[in-house]
């Protein structure tokens, strides 16, 4: 079931698409999306699937966006039978690592759009690494 | 050769057996209505041979009707339990079930005989107005219901769907942890069965399809 996820999917396919959405320092972002929430709600969710084509390790530390007022990066996890979601201080991504931003486990949690978003709507988030590198990613918001 | 031939028909012959009794005796199981649960496979659904019949509680829906023990009779309940301000798991949740209805509806049965209710754990602000336009959204047969703390703890408790608000005092995004099975209660009010997330609208609809004929042939 879990390949069944278009996420999982999209990584699959990924390879033989057209090449990423966004590369710079040789991190790369593909399928980054948004998912589009009912009207009026102020907590939306991105997703990504982040490659470190580099050599070194790369962290992420942070994100920004000139679309909402506040972009924090986190994780759902399950504990006690409960969904909870913590944040994430960093995330390490050792060379020639994936990490997947997927529904259920980490993702950016976009706080307050400066205005509403609908499906197709282009965002603009800024991810940035330690050492001073900042990766603009296109995400498109999705139904 | 033929000793050869003849050690793998009797190899295909064993698993053949193997298979049969395991049939027999997953076969057993149902018929048993112990209180053991079932675990279909890929443990998307935990089914219970001997479904525990829910008592009297009260909750409002979206529109502020009440919706009780009696709102369940007659129908096919799935329900979810969480908050509006929850930007992963509720609202990818509540897109799944909408497929899973969509499916649903396309079977001969149809959905005339199904709901979907979310259950906010948070009615400080998850008001009837406010839920109406959540579930509105995903699907316009979709309820939306809460009630106060003693209420929702009361359905809740009966299906051991855990939660808790964090609510602390001049905060304004509170953390709320809250469960992420979807339950599923027969047309009798009984907690029938539960589907355990990573919840996919196929798999969903495909294990409904199955639990309602067998519920269908034991009324028979």
């Amino acid at each position: 079931m879990r390949w069944r996820h278009p996420v999982f999917v999209c990584l699959i396919l990924a390879p033989t698409l057209v090449p990423a959405a966004s590369e710079e320092g040789g991190v790369s972002v593909r399928d980054a999306w948004i998912r589009e929430t009912p009207p009026g709600m102020t907590m939306m969710a991105g997703y990504m699937a982040l490659r470190n084509n580099t050599s070194r390790s790369q962290v992420l530390v942070a994100a920004s966006s000139p679309g909402f007022a506040t972009v924090m990066i986190h994780r759902t996890i399950v504990k006690d039978g409960m969904a909870r979601m913590e944040h994430a201080s960093q995330i390490e991504l050792t060379p020639n690592a994936s990490l997947i931003f997927a529904p259920g486990g980490y993702h950016l949690m976009l706080m307050s759009p400066i205005r509403p978003l609908r499906a197709g709507d282009p965002v603009v988030i800024n991810l940035e690494f330690r050492g001073g590198l900042v990766l603009p990613v296109a995400f498109e918001v999705r139904k | 050769m033929q000793q050869i031939a003849l050690k793998f028909s009797i190899m295909m012959t064993a698993v053949a057996l193997a298979a049969m009794l395991a049939g027999v005796w997953l076969a057993d199981i149902y018929r048993e209505h112990d209180s053991r649960a079932v675990l279909l496979p890929n443990q998307v659904i935990t089914l219970f041979p001997d479904p525990k019949p829910l008592t009297a509680f009260a909750l409002t829906d979206h529109k502020n009707r009440v919706f009780d023990l009696a709102s369940l009779k007659g129908k096919w309940s799935f329900l979810f339990f969480g908050f509006t301000h929850c930007p992963d798991i509720c609202p990818t949740t509540l897109a799944v079930l909408a497929r899973a209805r969509d499916n649903i509806a396309k079977y001969t049965v149809g959905a005339e005989d199904i709901q979907f209710v979310f259950i906010s754990v948070d009615p400080n602000r998850d008001t009837a107005s406010k839920l109406r336009q959540y579930v509105d959204y995903f699907d316009t047969t979709f309820l939306g219901v809460t009630g106060n703390d003693a209420q929702i703890r009361n359905l809740a408790g009966q299906l051991g769907a855990a939660y808790q608000v964090a609510i602390k005092p001049g905060m304004e995004n509170y953390p709320v942890y809250h469960s992420t099975a979807v339950f599923l209660l027969d047309p009798r009010a009984r907690y029938h069965a539960v589907f355990t997330p990573p919840h996919d609208a196929e798999a969903i609809s495909r294990r409904f399809k199955v639990v309602r004929e067998l519920e269908a042939g034991n009324a028979t």
